[in-house]
């Protein structure tokens, strides 16, 4: 597994390095957007884990370094890291095209998970995002004749209301009766949602957060 | 003009006899040494135009050397540096395999040294072709027009030794004021002019117009004040020549207000900033450094760190991301300090994720009570992390308490035990709601509801 760290923080940098697992290797290490996009784009990791708040650029922060690597998105996978609780930032690098978030105090053994999952092509809800997700989409589920993009279904409501409780995939299958599989594909439409949903109540929540 | 790029520069050469003119002058244009130095000696005997030229060469050309060094310091754009220089780190070999933290890219230094200092500069800076081509054409355009100007002097001197009446006095205030006008433009710097042209659309035929408006005015009013020679209407001339005047001298020094003005608005931004960082400077004295004080203390106990560490987390974060726009007070205000209050009091960390909201009512008191209760015990007895959830929708509000302890069966809790039955089921039930506890070897789980009533209903999600 051959990831990239994306960090203005070398003293995280490293910490998080050595935090990993061995079977995940750091093939490269930014710490500014411009950096973070020639590093990505010469190691072609499998994972990026990214710093939302990112010196240089056009000050876009973690978003900046998603878009500007666009065309690896196939094949590389962008995990979000963040010691920001502002949905503001969060949900813009989903948006932009990150597979998943997670804060920066989780430990090594819950970031290397994290990082396995997301090169599976799964995607990382921590509660907080979750929560986030609920805010935005509301806690109403959709009616059948509803676009499918604009809000959830009643599924996928409790899967994101067990993350936000702080429930792991394997809690969430049990509690629900169904695999982690099937969990994990409920997240992943979840995530698709929250990336291409233009709903006019998500529009809304994003503007009044300046997030468009 | 399109061949003078494949010249080589003009420098002084090193093989010389004076000054190493002559010779750089033939590499210059082409031509045998010898012709050019025999071409100056000649020239020495004509008046001494020779010896002038070759002076004056002398001082305004450099050397090769000179030149290389010069050159070298120059980035491949002088406009857009920053424009122009990732193709030349992006062709700096092959990128390897581990890719150590980059270094900043530097300026493509050296690109000229002394080796190379013959080749055209246009060669060198091939990838930005289009943009040099044009400051080219500018800086040559610059010298193009003095040569203009003073051919055209010389010409009017040789007229008047040739005994051609030229209207002196119509030409000086012009050329004083057209230059004026130019000396005024000039002050300002290349990016700034760009800026200035872009803003006042003076690259827009209104702008263009507006400019000439001016320079005629001026030249109109100076004119007039000049040839005016008290014929009728004198007092009403000279009024209007005044107006004229002013109102083009306005419109040449626009530019220096602009200037002055931006130079103001940037250092008010400056105090602006600064203003901003001595805010942040004391609130970070206040809480973080003071915390980091005590925690170096404390390093001995790893619980005291982890709670200090927790406790000015907890306060910066409300200071970074709090939105100054909501009301506090709210319910999950008060659930974020119950938290707060079990995680300073146990040092377990509480997580708290809430969605939605809601006014606090007197039922909801009990509900954040009964929440931190729940919070209390599970970082009493789960002894890891909890974690919280609230979730308000118009059918009411519900919190989630999670740990992931050993777990426990309420029937073996004993009855003297008020925490569980008392403070959180029996309250949740007196209030109209009702708590559920479902507790396993994975940790234990406390769910608290309570229902909107028929007063609460419609003001459920802000």
């Amino acid at each position: 597994m051959r990831v990239v760290i994306v960090d203005d923080h070398a003293i995280f940098r490293s910490g998080l390095k050595a935090d990993l697992d061995p079977s995940v290797v750091v093939v490269g290490e930014a710490g500014t957007v411009e950096q973070a996009v020639e590093v990505i784009a010469a190691a072609r990791p499998d994972v990026v884990l990214l710093d939302v708040h990112l010196p240089g650029g056009r000050g876009g922060g973690g978003r900046e370094v998603i878009t500007g690597s666009a065309a690896l998105l196939a094949t590389t996978r962008f995990l979000a890291l963040s010691v920001s609780d502002a949905a503001e930032d969060v949900v813009a690098v989903i948006r932009a095209g990150a597979r998943g978030y997670v804060t920066k105090t989780i430990s090594g053994a819950e970031i290397t998970d994290a990082v396995f999952r997301v090169a599976g092509g799964d995607a990382v809800f921590s509660p907080r995002l979750a929560g986030f997700v609920l805010d935005a989409f509301g806690t109403a589920p959709a009616d059948i004749a509803d676009d499918e993009l604009d809000k959830l279904s009643a599924r996928e409501l409790e899967v994101m209301r067990l993350i936000a409780r702080g429930y792991s995939y394997k809690e969430v299958a049990k509690e629900l009766f169904i695999s982690i599989k099937t969990v994990e594909t409920h997240v992943s439409a979840v995530l698709r949602k929250l990336q291409l949903s233009s709903r006019h109540e998500l529009t809304k929540w994003a503007a009044e957060r300046r997030l468009l | 003009m399109t061949t003078a790029p494949v010249r080589p520069p003009l420098v002084r050469s090193s093989d010389r006899v004076i000054a190493g003119v002559c010779s750089g002058l033939a590499v210059h244009l082409g031509w045998p040494v010898r012709m050019v130095r025999i071409g100056m000696v000649v020239a020495a005997f004509a008046g001494g135009a020779g010896l002038a030229f070759y002076g004056w060469l002398w001082i305004m050309v450099p050397t090769a050397d000179e030149n290389a060094k010069r050159n070298a310091r120059r980035p491949a754009s002088p406009i857009a540096p920053a424009v122009s220089l990732p193709p030349v780190s992006l062709q700096s070999g092959p990128a390897p395999d581990v890719v150590p933290f980059p270094p900043s890219v530097p300026p493509p230094a050296g690109e000229y040294d002394a080796g190379t200092a013959f080749q055209p500069p246009a060669r060198a800076a091939a990838p930005g072709s289009g943009t040099w081509f044009r400051i080219r054409s500018m800086r040559y355009g610059k010298e193009i027009l003095l040569g203009v100007g003073l051919l055209l002097v010389a010409a009017i001197l040789i007229a008047r030794l040739l005994g051609v009446e030229v209207p002196l006095g119509t030409l000086i205030p012009a050329a004083a004021i057209l230059g004026g006008a130019a000396i005024a433009w000039m002050q300002l710097d290349e990016t700034r002019r760009a800026g200035l042209v872009d803003k006042t659309k003076a690259d827009q035929a209104g702008g263009w117009a507006r400019l000439a408006a001016g320079l005629a005015l001026v030249v109109a009013g100076v004119l007039v004040m000049v040839s005016g020679s008290g014929s009728w209407q004198q007092t009403w001339l000279a009024l209007l020549a005044s107006v004229a005047v002013l109102g083009g001298v306005a419109l040449v020094l626009l530019p220096w207000g602009l200037k002055f003005w931006r130079d103001l608005e940037t250092e008010r931004a400056g105090r602006v900033r600064e203003t901003e960082r001595a805010e942040i400077a004391a609130h970070l004295h206040d809480s973080v450094l003071q915390t980091l004080a005590l925690i170096q203390r404390r390093a001995g106990n790893e619980h005291d760190v982890v709670r200090l560490a927790r406790a000015q987390e907890r306060e910066l974060r409300g200071w970074l991301f709090k939105d100054p726009a909501r009301d506090a007070g709210q319910l999950s205000d008060r659930v974020k300090a119950a938290a707060a209050e079990v995680e300073d009091g146990l040092g377990n960390a509480v997580d708290v994720v809430t969605v939605g909201d809601t006014e606090m009512t007197e039922r909801h008191e009990a509900l954040v009570q009964a929440s931190r209760e729940a919070m209390l015990n599970a970082a009493r007895h789960g002894g890891g992390p909890v974690s919280v959830y609230l979730e308000v929708s118009d059918g009411g509000a519900e919190v989630f308490v999670k740990d992931r302890g050993p777990g426990f069966e309420l029937h073996n809790v004993p009855h003297d035990r008020l925490g569980v039955r008392e403070s959180i089921i029996g309250r949740m039930k007196r209030h109209g709601g009702n708590a559920a506890i479902s507790s396993g070897p994975d940790g234990t789980e406390v769910r608290l509801r309570l229902p909107a009533d028929v007063a609460d209903n419609g003001e459920g999600k802000s």
